[in-house]
């Protein structure tokens, strides 16, 4: 028997496989351009979309990939009260290996319980995001998007901006662009960094300025004040002054350069809204839409090779 | 592989031949027999002959070595308020197939063991099984870090040390009074060392598989600015005090530069510091989630060192029992702690002896004499005349460590799957036979 084929993150991909995934997505693409976008390739085969942590986006990115790809889809409610979590979803884990299914989607929000699921039950599982841990998929999307819009991946200059220490974002796309030989600059405060800075093979840079004018993409990661465990960020007005993109900082960027962010934009805080009132005219620059659409190709490759 | 009937009250009489005798105190070894009558350790010499006692019971302990009964000094027994994981007969059964004859246990149970009455109440359940349990009774009451148990009560009562294990008194004063007070009764103190602040929400050890597995870090300063406190304190207090599970390096570090000093501080560590670094957290198995948290390899690195050079005093298993209930969870939901009573041996040989070179005199003295000395205890020594409290072990021996031999009513241990060294052989407690393993 083959060896199932989870994808908890992308480590296990090689620069090739990536390359390979990348050419795979573009034809995925063709298809969503077309009138009737949906082809067979995985017709007859169930998969369950299993969220333990609340996000429209990614599931219903991840039901279109299914259903363009004519596969049977459950969504599967698993919400459970922080009383009984533990088991609960033990339990949830158990009734859904009982059922037919061929693939499992699942997020959920503490690091690494996937990989104890992944252990648990005999079909694929895709992550779905884990905790502060791995989002595999959004950084293949990620990834797609810049390969889409460079001629060469390689050299190719990024600034991640804000809060590293809470987001699986963050590491997933840091490993991944630093695998396909992307220049990787991390831009955060001390506070929204992981204390052991060194592991991640990144430049480091405490403030945007100091990156804007040189880089050839910009991406912005979510910044959740009212989420943070530890609360040590000083205030909005500090994290505008030094992390936020605004107009003056939009206006001085490099002229091909590429501005993303995953999803949704707390407008104000990460990007300002001036900027965001120009994603719409601006898409040539402005990506965020553009990762949103990619992310259903993205999502269909991932899915078809898993189950392939 | 069976049990002694603990409940027994007659005493046996036993005849060790050919073993090695491994004695910690004068860091030497030899080969003997040894007689116990009547439970009692009548003699220790080459080719004893017995002809007065019948229903002798023989041992060949040929290739083996015969050890004090070990020692541990840090212990969570779960009894009273949740036997359902561990309770003081199935702990004494845990720690006879771990070769220990003694034991400390901390007082976090439920109630606390804050009062005379529960300390008497653990003394007499061991007792009834004769095993020797020593209560560490809580510094304050509830373990609420407000107000100061009745320490010359517990004292007086039978409490062998005072600690507020699993979480540690954050407030400053209070550990103050706790040690100027202590100090008129000679109260040790077995200090759990942890600043909140820098571990409150945290998981795991702060470091470079902190960042990248995406779990909260408890930094090495949550246990270094306590020790250094604690030091500080003591220096001042004059009281003993004595630091459980050292887990980083700067706490060996400054624990010898206390001793150099002439504070009066002694320091245990756990199997796991000395054993695993937080490279292992990479498949996120909740067995090696514990308090304080696995540290990195320089970290174990000075663990081993601090051991070597007597900084580190003592091995204790801080076997702390949870139903696969509390492990079977995320890493963020699950319970802190392993079982360790049955590992303490082992682990310690397999680490320290076959690949630290330790001496196996140096290692039995780190898990008999030494704790026995810090909690002033008996124990920890052969001697003719005392109480038999043996342990007979094999080195030699070489197992992949498994769920299914463990004897703890918990499974949590972090060694399964570990290739460990050594076995218990026979664990002589109280003048009776308690484990055979044959
Ligand atoms: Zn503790
Ligand atoms: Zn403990």
């Amino acid at each position: 028997m083959n060896k199932k084929k989870d994808i908890l993150s992308l480590d296990e991909f090689g620069v090739e496989q990536i390359s390979e995934l990348l050419v795979q997505t573009d034809s995925f693409a063709e298809i969503l351009k077309r009138d009737v976008k949906k082809v067979p390739a995985l017709r007859g085969k169930t998969i369950i979309n299993l969220f333990f942590e609340y996000s429209t986006r990614t599931k219903v990115s991840f039901e279109l990939a299914a259903k363009r790809l004519s596969a049977d889809l459950i969504n599967f409610n698993a919400s459970s009260s922080s009383l009984n979590k533990g088991e609960s979803e033990i339990d949830t884990i158990q009734t859904i290996n009982s059922m037919k299914n061929d693939l499992i989607i699942i997020r959920h929000g503490d690091s690494g319980y996937i990989n104890y699921f992944a252990k648990n039950v005999a079909v694929p599982i895709v992550n779905a995001g884990d905790g502060k841990h791995e989002h595999p998929t959004q950084a293949l999307l990620d990834l797609y998007t810049i390969y889409k819009n460079f001629e060469s991946l390689t050299g190719l200059k990024i600034a991640i901006v804000g809060d590293i220490l809470n987001s699986r974002v963050a590491r997933s796309n840091i490993k991944l662009f630093g695998k396909m030989g992307m220049d990787v600059t991390v831009v955060a405060p001390s506070m929204l960094m992981p204390e052991n800075f060194a592991g991640f093979n990144t430049k480091f840079a405490n403030n945007i300025d100091e990156v804007i004018g040189d880089i050839d993409v910009l991406y912005m990661l979510r910044m959740q004040f009212e989420r943070q465990e530890r609360k040590y960020y000083p205030s909005l007005k500090e994290y505008n002054r030094f992390l936020s993109l605004n107009l003056a900082r939009f206006n001085s960027m490099k002229k091909n350069s590429i501005v993303m962010h995953p999803g949704p934009v707390n407008r104000g805080i990460e990007i300002s809204g001036e900027v965001m009132d120009i994603k719409i005219s601006n898409t040539d620059k402005i990506k965020i839409n553009t990762q949103v659409s990619n992310g259903v190709a993205v999502r269909m490759a991932l899915l078809y090779y898993a189950l392939s | 592989m069976n049990f002694g009937n603990l409940k027994s009250k007659s005493k046996e009489n036993i005849l060790i031949r050919n073993g090695c005798i491994i004695n910690p105190k004068a860091q030497e070894k030899y080969k003997a027999d040894i007689l116990v009558l009547d439970g009692i350790i009548k003699e220790i010499k080459k080719n004893i002959t017995c002809e007065s006692a019948d229903n002798i019971q023989e041992i060949n302990a040929e290739g083996l070595y015969v050890c004090p009964g070990f020692v541990d000094m840090h212990v969570h027994l779960r009894e009273p308020g949740n036997e359902e994981e561990e309770d003081i007969e199935s702990g004494a059964k845990s720690a006879l197939r771990g070769g220990i004859t003694s034991m400390a246990c901390m007082p976090n149970t439920l109630p606390v063991i804050d009062s005379c009455y529960l300390v008497e109440y653990i003394k007499m359940k061991a007792r009834e099984i004769d095993y020797n349990v020593y209560p560490v009774a809580a510094i304050t009451k509830s373990l609420k870090g407000e107000e100061l148990s009745e320490i010359g009560l517990l004292v007086n009562s039978g409490a062998v040390a005072f600690s507020d294990d699993g979480k540690g008194v954050q407030n400053s004063r209070l550990m103050y009074e706790a040690m100027r007070y202590g100090k008129q009764f000679d109260a040790l103190f077995i200090l759990h060392e942890e600043d909140d602040n820098f571990s409150n929400g945290g998981i795991v050890n702060e470091g470079y598989y902190s960042a990248i597995l995406g779990l909260e870090g408890i930094s090495n300063l949550s246990e270094d600015l306590m020790v250094q406190r604690d030091i500080m304190l003591s220096k001042i207090s004059g009281a003993r005090i004595h630091i459980t599970h050292v887990s980083s390096a700067r706490s060996v570090e400054l624990i010898y530069g206390a001793k150099a000093d002439g504070v009066n501080i002694t320091c245990d560590t756990a199997c796991e510091y000395l054993f695993f670094n937080d490279s292992i957290l990479t498949n996120y198995d909740t067995n090696f989630k514990i308090k304080p948290p696995i540290r990195s390899e320089s970290d174990r690195l000075a663990i081993v060192e601090g051991l070597r050079n007597g900084t580190i005093d003592a091995i204790a298993s801080d076997h702390a029992p949870h139903l696969l209930l509390e492990k079977n969870k995320s890493f963020k939901e699950a319970s802190f702690g392993s079982v360790g009573l049955e590992t303490l041996f082992k682990a310690s040989l397999t680490k320290l002896f076959y690949e630290e070179n330790l001496s196996l005199e140096k290692i039995v003295a780190l898990i008999s004499l030494n704790p026995a000395k810090i909690l002033n205890i008996e124990g920890g020594e052969l001697k003719t005349g005392s109480i038999a409290n043996i342990s007979v072990v094999d080195i030699e021996s070489e197992n992949i460590y498994s769920k299914d031999s463990i004897i703890s009513k918990s499974k949590n241990s972090s060694f399964i799957g570990q290739k460990l060294n050594g076995e218990i052989m026979y664990t002589i407690v109280n003048g009776k036979s308690g484990f055979s393993n044959s």
